[in-house]
């Protein structure tokens, strides 16, 4: 009897340990307002994950219409009819990351590109990167594990299908209610699947867009549902419609940094910038074709 | 001691039994009774505390336990994925029940002697060297992906019928091997005596070498069954939410690895059990296994 | 009176080494047959090539006028007509002595099993091993081992029993209550066929001693001429090294 008494001794002190003081979070130094992203990057320069550079992180294979053109050479991203390589500068995020990249004082070579798990955008510990760039949606359960920037990107999502998909035709979520649909994992598209259609049927959560797409193609899904841009960039024959904001809020894409890092204040200077002179909305129209029309869910 | 025969040597003496069963694993785990009990309990103790003191004080544990081990998450994460768990049970208690089966057949096609079973028996030999070669995604992603897109009339279109071939066909080749080492172990004499009595081989197999093989390869059965319990999670690369797939889908969703701290304590929650009633079974069976024939 | 074993011109080699060079034996029906030799002389080989554990490379064994070495032999059937006990008794551990004693019976006979129950009983009262029923083997001395294994071969109510040195690898406090049971079977008129070393015993309770020397059977007599008057010089050796190790 007495050894259990010592044990449980011992597991309470240790649990007493645990239990200390969160550590305060401390917030980035405010940049003032006056100042512009590069002269803020110079100012934080001290913070870069390498000297001179910024190391941008996205997953490997990289998708269309987000990254597209040629594979360089010696580059660990293969492209092909549906995927792209970030050095390219072509796709919406490759153009937009080299446009922010110039804005923040670093020229085309002085930008590095990571290829990293969705997972390790946000697991704890430092990063070996200083920014990940992955169509990462904000939200605020994620705040904690990393810091945003503010958003580069309104995404709302669609529902693609193929030719005989019980999917076409639909035009309100009640119809939607008792297919099969899938997304990838890691997208607010499963959460829309789940909030807002609320399937009979489970939605099937894949570990990337070729997996979804592949049971699309046979028959072991109605319909898939991924952001806009991407609906329209040809993966099925049919777009079916969007939907409107899980969770009432416009939905975002942000820069996901790791905690604490004052980086942050000047992406995000950069970002109003170019929000502001239009840059944003000329990337857009540049690389992403959507059509508007689609009707949305009711 | 251990309730066994007590053998008395020519100098009447008894002779200690060298053996100590499964059910003193206790005190042996502690080192024997008494004061060295203290002292393997106060070390155990000690160690642990500075173990945990180290981690504890390191710089990078708040942003790990709030990564791992957040409270609210837990709470949130734990009931969501226990009741897709009960998926994963399904599988596996489905699976292993063929896989018990399946493997038995393989591992009597494997050791039915005479020329005319040769075909039979390199049949069973390949299939266990293919099937314990090719890891199990693969075989998972193959039936689970491949067969629906051969759209042939009658074959079934379900994720979770494929994982269940898939893993079946899989750990089949490996318990089938288990259980050929058990079958093997037994002793010929058993199969003579069998034999002698006027039993057909095929009878001796079945009340005789097939009873004790199994008996005797009860532990790594049921290691191989644990691993097929962790393998379960492997439907989810076909899309099918079990208990990973849903910890996976919250912890992308929240950016925090807490839901696999939950689903580590229910797998070990589950582990423990089984492992102590294996246990029980072998102590049980330690008394059956001196039987007569070891001379 | 008929004959309930002949052989004639058996052999039986294993790989290289030939084991059974020619032997020419027959056993009456209630006849008492004592086999003797030193180790490795083909006792074990000659029993287990009758109860056709092992295949025989030459010559013809009849078993109750059925011949049981031609082809297309349903050596299934053979075997329940011969009753054999081994030295290492070879009990089923896993089994209570009563399901040791039952299970042929129910699966190689076919017979009832109240039938097999009711024969189970009767054979282990007469050993002596009642109440030893529902044990399992390893509860049981070496001595009521082997007279479990004697029960559970006679159980198929057999032609013959071969018996393979079976008190050799007994604590000798054991083997007289062994050497009883088999008295009594042959007492009863059982047809036996028993390998032994207990010279004792054999003259007691064999019809006829065969001396098995190197694979051939160089003398077969009545108890009292090969124990007494030996014919062959290597009988008489092989005698003198018995008496010599005290064991006659």
């Amino acid at each position: 009897m007495r050894k259990w008494f010592l044990a449980l001794a011992a597991m309470t002190l240790l649990a007493a340990a645990c239990a200390e003081e969160e550590t305060p979070r401390g917030e980035g130094p405010d940049p003032s307002l006056d100042q512009t992203a590069a002269d803020c990057t110079a100012e934080q320069s001290s913070s870069l994950f390498a000297a001179d550079t910024l190391t941008i992180a996205t997953g490997n294979p990289s998708y269309k219409p987000w990254y597209g053109g040629e594979s360089e050479p010696g580059s660990e991203w293969k492209s092909g009819d549906f995927t792209g390589d970030p050095h390219s500068g072509e796709g919406y995020e490759s153009a937009f990351a080299y446009a922010l990249a110039e804005e923040m004082g670093f020229s085309e070579d002085q930008v590095t590109w990571v290829a990293v798990t969705f997972n390790k955008s946000f697991a704890p510990g430092p990063k070996d990167f200083d920014l990940a760039m992955q169509q990462i949606s904000i939200s605020p359960k994620r705040e904690e594990a990393v810091d945003f920037s503010v958003g580069y990107f309104d995404v709302n999502q669609a529902l693609i299908a193929n030719e005989g998909s019980p999917a076409i035709g639909a035009t309100t979520l009640a119809e939607l209610k008792d297919l099969k649909l899938g997304a990838p994992l890691g997208t607010t598209s499963l959460q829309a699947i789940e909030e807002l259609v609320q399937p009979t049927q489970e939605a099937g959560a894949y570990p990337d867009l070729d997996l979804a797409l592949k049971d699309l193609k046979n028959g072991q899904l109605d319909g898939v549902v991924v952001d806009f841009p991407t609906a329209f960039y040809g993966y099925a024959d049919v777009v079916v419609g969007q939907f409107p904001d899980v969770g009432g809020d416009q939905e975002q894409f942000g820069l996901a940094f790791e905690s604490d890092n004052p980086l942050v204040g000047c992406a995000n200077l950069a970002i109003e910038a170019m929000r502001e002179d239009g840059r944003l909305d000329e990337l857009k129209n540049e690389w992403l074709e959507v059509d508007t029309s689609v009707p949305t869910f009711s | 001691m251990s309730g066994g025969r007590e053998i008395i040597l020519p100098n009447g003496t008894p002779r200690p039994d060298p053996g100590v069963p499964a059910g003193d694993r206790r005190s042996r785990v502690l080192g024997g009774g008494g004061r060295s009990t203290w002292i393997a309990v106060l070390s155990t103790v000690i160690f642990f505390a500075i173990v945990g003191f180290l981690i504890v004080s390191s710089s990078g544990w708040p942003e790990v336990r709030r990564s791992f081990f957040d409270a609210e998450e837990f709470a949130y994460a734990f009931p969501e994925i226990l009741a897709k768990f009960w998926r994963n049970v399904f599988i596996f208690s489905v699976a292993e029940i063929l896989v018990l089966l399946f493997a038995l057949l393989i591992a009597v096609l494997r050791s039915l002697p005479g020329p005319v079973f040769t075909p039979l028996r390199i049949m069973a030999a390949a299939y266990t060297d293919l099937f314990r070669g090719v890891p199990t995604i693969l075989v998972i992603a193959m039936l689970g992906y491949g067969m629906p897109a051969l759209q042939l009339r009658g074959l079934p279109d379900s994720d979770l019928f494929w994982a269940i071939v898939a893993l079946t066909l899989v750990y089949s080749a490996y318990v089938a091997e288990v259980y050929r080492a058990g079958i093997e172990s037994i002793h010929p004499s058993q199969i003579a005596a069998a034999r002698s009595l006027g039993l057909s081989r095929g009878q001796a197999l079945r009340h005789v070498v097939i009873p004790q093989a199994v008996r005797r390869v009860i532990p790594p059965l049921l290691n191989d069954f644990i691993g097929l319990q962790k393998d379960s999670a492997l439907i989810a690369f076909l899309g099918y939410t079990e208990a990973l797939l849903r910890a996976q889908i919250i912890q992308a969703q929240d950016f925090n690895f807490t839901p696999y701290v939950a689903l580590a304590v229910i797998y070990v929650a589950i582990t423990i059990p089984q492992a102590r009633f294996v246990d029980w079974l072998i102590a049980k069976e330690r008394r059956r296994r001196e039987g007569s024939a070891q001379l | 009176m008929t004959e309930a074993i002949r052989i004639e011109g058996l052999r039986k080699s294993f790989g290289d080494l030939e084991v059974l060079r020619g032997i020419d034996l027959t056993v009456d029906d209630h006849e008492v047959v004592c086999l003797i030799g030193a180790s490795g002389s083909g006792k074990s080989t000659l029993l287990r090539c009758i109860d056709l554990l092992e295949p025989v490379d030459a010559g013809r064994i009849w078993i109750e006028g059925d011949e049981v070495t031609g082809a297309g032999v349903d050596e299934n059937a053979v075997r329940r007509r011969i009753g054999i006990v081994f030295q290492a008794f070879n009990l089923f551990p896993h089994m209570t002595v009563m399901r040791n004693v039952t299970l042929a019976q129910e699966k190689a006979l076919d017979r009832d099993p109240t039938d097999a129950r009711a024969k189970a009983l009767e054979l282990l009262t007469r050993f002596g091993l009642l109440e030893k029923a529902d044990d399992y083997p390893d509860r049981l001395s070496g001595g009521q081992q082997q007279r479990v294994a004697i029960a559970r071969a006679l159980a198929l109510d057999p032609d013959v029993m071969l018996l393979d040195e079976v008190t050799s690898a007994l604590d000798p406090v054991l083997v007289a209550e062994v050497l009883d049971a088999i008295r009594e079977l042959a007492a009863a008129g059982m047809t036996m066929v028993i390998a032994t070393h207990e010279m004792g015993f054999a003259r007691d309770v064999a019809n006829r001693v065969a001396f098995l020397e190197e694979g051939t059977l160089l003398e077969v007599g009545p108890p009292a001429q090969i124990f007494s008057q030996p014919r062959e010089e290597a009988t008489r050796r092989f005698l003198d090294r018995i008496i010599a190790a005290g064991r006659m």
